[in-house]
């Protein structure tokens, strides 16, 4: 490996995962992820992705291999410091229901600086405090209006919520954006503008931004695109 | 070189260990840090890891393990840096860990306030539930002061031999009847005994309109003290005359009673009484101030009216008329005998030379009771009782109990997906657990103290009714040691109950991870 390179945002080396009494679901030699880099990794229902996600979340630890989150190895970590590790280094953007629907647009993107100290500190070095922070990139994404920070997040409309998700994931400047399949309960419309947003934010973030989703069409817009089936050594048998 | 083994999820340390020793890290390039991540610590160590350099000092824990990991393969060779023990980072870290539990709290008070309908009838049962099982409670401590006021000032009380209870109940709080009498003589002689201050007699037996009447002396007024303060009357005077009578509080309000009035007494005590004393009534001369005891209750007249309206009575009839109190010797109106007479002591070192006294006594059999310790026997007697009582508030309060823990229970599973999503914003598992404990500890606070304040009201709301009616004095005022200690019974338990829904959003957390169920 060429060691003039910065150090990757995301690196994951030879992970083995099986559950238990099955044959290896994941067998993935290498990915790496460099910071402010976007990779679309293509992967159909039942190949294993949500398994993916917890590994890289660290709330699954694998057989073997291992993973660095921002250069920290997650994989020996104990369970307590991968809770840390992934608030800090990883911004999370699911597909639906990223919000807790009772607390304020507001708190909602100023979760993660609770949990996670790391991006509580950059929050406030850049912004002069997490509110403001919040505030900042709410705006960024179109959300200024002047009640909608106050405003409950389960009152919002689906769109509004995935924008405010994204503005929780990227807060405070996480090593990686992982969305997974962000953009499927938003119309066509809707989704076109959704992601170019999350580009610009990542890249204004210096995060890396690791896609997962079953529709390749949007997989254009992306400097790498992998496909999940192909990364994989296991060859598991689709039927989760 | 691993063959998959099982799945590793939140590490157990077994599995920590079992992790280190299968596989180990292979070079990861170590990277300058920056200054005071929390995950610093960590990351440096893990770092530092890959490489294989011997001695490096370790942290605190494990150190087997440590050596297992660098002894079963580490590839390349960065260096090993040595550890500073605790940085600042860590101290930074541990400050923001409690940031994350006071929010884990507003969290969790934010999501129960999205459910307030189905918490807040939670809350209610929990709050009605504290409120019975305090205010049984209280009842209970008020009615034993009350019963303890009402006999104080009294040194002992002498009868015809019976136990202690029966013959406390039938003087001090007029419930039940004498079986046999004390005769006149005993009580003179008794009088008349080194030690004694004073002694009331007392003779029961008739009534009026279902309070009982009380032939005694002055000698009552002067003496019997209810709550260490003496008896005062509100309105008139004490006995003058043979036929004078002075009314109970209680007697004189709901009778509608006023000085002036005449009163029949019945013979007897029973409430449907054919058998009056009309042929000579009664002049109401007094009115007793409330006491807010059983001397509310009762009508007193001179032990000589009740002597001379029993003059015309034979064999519980009457026969012809009472004679003309100025034709009879002064001696026809002193009685035979008394149902029992209180006795005041000039010491109350007194007290058991005098009792052993008056059960020595030869002249027929007698026994002196120390109202305190007849209200002891009492209490224990009716142990059984209230340790039904506390069963009883305990079950109610169980119920509202489960109903909390129904709430939470039927409510964890569609809220997975809000554990999935503070998982994937760094909460750990057991962030996951005291969120639930927080809510249900919550929960069992605010019924708490809802339920103290409900008691609080009630208390103040009922206070007059309760003093009118049972002597009851109910005072709102900060808990008591008992009260603090059944509050406190009540939050632990809605935190042992909470353990429940904590214990299964915590295996749930560790399951689904940061996946959110869709």
């Amino acid at each position: 490996m060429p060691d003039t390179n910065p150090a990757p945002a995301l690196m994951a080396k030879d992970l083995v995962f099986a559950y238990p009494r099955r044959a290896p679901l994941l067998d993935l030699p290498e990915l790496r992820l460099m910071p402010g880099h976007t990779l679309f990794l293509y992967g159909p229902s039942g190949c294993g992705k949500s398994t993916l996600l917890n590994l890289l979340a660290g709330t699954l630890q694998p057989q073997a291999g291992h993973i660095l989150l921002a250069g920290h190895e997650l994989t020996s970590a104990r369970s307590w410091q991968r809770d840390r590790l992934r608030g800090d280094c990883l911004g999370f953007l699911f597909q639906q229901f990223n919000l807790l629907p009772f607390l304020s647009v507001l708190d909602n993107v100023m979760l993660p600086c609770r949990f996670a100290p790391g991006r509580r500190q950059r929050a406030v070095q850049h912004h002069g405090s997490v509110r403001a922070a919040a505030l900042a990139l709410l705006a960024h994404l179109g959300l200024d209006g002047s009640d909608l920070p106050r405003r409950r997040a389960g009152q919002l409309s689906v769109g509004q919520q995935q924008r405010v998700a994204a503005a929780r994931a990227l807060i405070g400047q996480p090593a990686v954006v992982l969305a997974d399949e962000p953009t499927s309960a938003l119309d066509a419309d809707t989704q076109a503008r959704f992601l170019q947003l999350l580009f610009d934010e990542c890249r204004a973030n210096g995060s890396a931004l690791l896609f997962v989703s079953h529709d390749q069409r949007l997989a254009d817009a992306f400097d790498e695109v992998r496909d999940l089936r192909e990364w994989n050594r296991a060859t598991p048998k689709v039927a989760a | 070189m691993n063959a998959p083994g099982r799945p590793k999820r939140e590490s157990s340390l077994g599995e920590e260990v079992a992790k280190r020793l299968e596989g180990s890290p292979s070079g990861a390039p170590g990277r300058p840090k920056r200054e005071s991540s929390p995950g610093e610590e960590v990351a440096k160590r893990l770092e530092g890891s890959p490489s294989g350099a011997p001695g490096r000092p370790k942290r605190e824990s494990s150190p087997g393990e440590e050596v297992a990991k660098r002894l079963e393969g580490s590839p390349s060779g960065a260096p090993g840096r040595p550890k500073r023990e605790s940085s600042p980072g860590e101290e930074v870290a541990k400050r923001l860990e409690g940031g994350s539990i006071s929010a884990l709290w507003r969290i969790a008070l934010a999501s129960l306030w999205s459910r307030r309908f189905t918490v807040g009838l939670t809350v209610l049962t929990i709050l009605l539930s504290v409120t019975l099982f305090l205010g049984v409670d209280r009842i209970r401590e008020e009615a034993r002061t009350a019963f303890l006021r009402s006999a104080s000032g009294v040194d002992l009380v002498v009868g015809a031999r019976a136990h202690p209870v029966q013959l406390l109940l039938y003087t001090v709080f007029g419930l039940g009847e004498a079986t046999q009498n004390v005769s006149w003589d005993a009580y003179q002689v008794a009088g008349t005994q080194p030690g004694v201050a004073w002694t009331v007699p007392i003779s029961l037996g008739d009534s009026h309109q279902g309070f009982r009447v009380i032939g005694t002396t002055d000698a009552f007024f002067e003496h019997v003290q209810v709550a260490g303060a003496p008896i005062t009357l509100a309105e008139g005077t004490a006995f003058d005359h043979v036929y004078d009578a002075v009314l109970g509080a209680d007697v004189a309000r709901r009778l509608g009673y006023a000085v002036g009035e005449s009163i029949v007494l019945a013979h007897g005590t029973a409430r449907r009484n054919p058998q009056q004393h009309d042929d000579q009534p009664f002049v109401v001369r007094g009115v007793l101030a409330p006491t807010g005891s059983p001397i509310d209750q009762a009508v007193y007249v001179s032990l000589e009216g009740i002597e001379a309206i029993h003059l015309n009575w034979r064999g519980g009839t009457r026969v012809g008329k009472i004679p003309a109190l100025d034709t009879l010797p002064p001696e026809a109106l002193q009685p035979r005998s008394i149902t029992a007479f209180y006795v005041g002591l000039e010491s109350r070192l007194g007290v058991f030379a005098f009792q052993r006294w008056i059960q020595q006594y030869r002249g027929e059999p007698l026994s002196a009771i120390l109202p305190g310790v007849a209200l002891q026997q009492l209490w224990s007697l009716l142990g059984t009782a209230e340790t039904a009582l506390d069963v009883t508030t305990s079950a109610v309060v169980l119920t509202g109990l489960i109903g909390l823990l129904a709430v939470l229970l039927a409510t964890l599973d569609e809220r997975r997906r809000e554990m999935a999503v503070l998982r994937a914003v760094g909460a750990g598992p057991r962030h996951i657990f005291t969120l639930l404990l927080a809510e249900a500890l919550w929960l069992g606070v605010l019924g708490t103290l809802l339920g103290y304040a409900l008691l609080q009201g009630l208390c103040l709301a009922v206070a007059p009714w309760l003093q009118a009616h049972y002597g009851l004095i109910l005072q709102p005022g900060w808990p008591g040691g008992g009260e603090w200690a059944r509050m406190g019974l009540v939050v632990a338990a809605t935190g042992v109950v909470g353990l429940l829904p904590a214990l299964l959003a915590y295996r749930h957390s560790v399951a689904d991870g940061v996946k959110i169920r869709y």
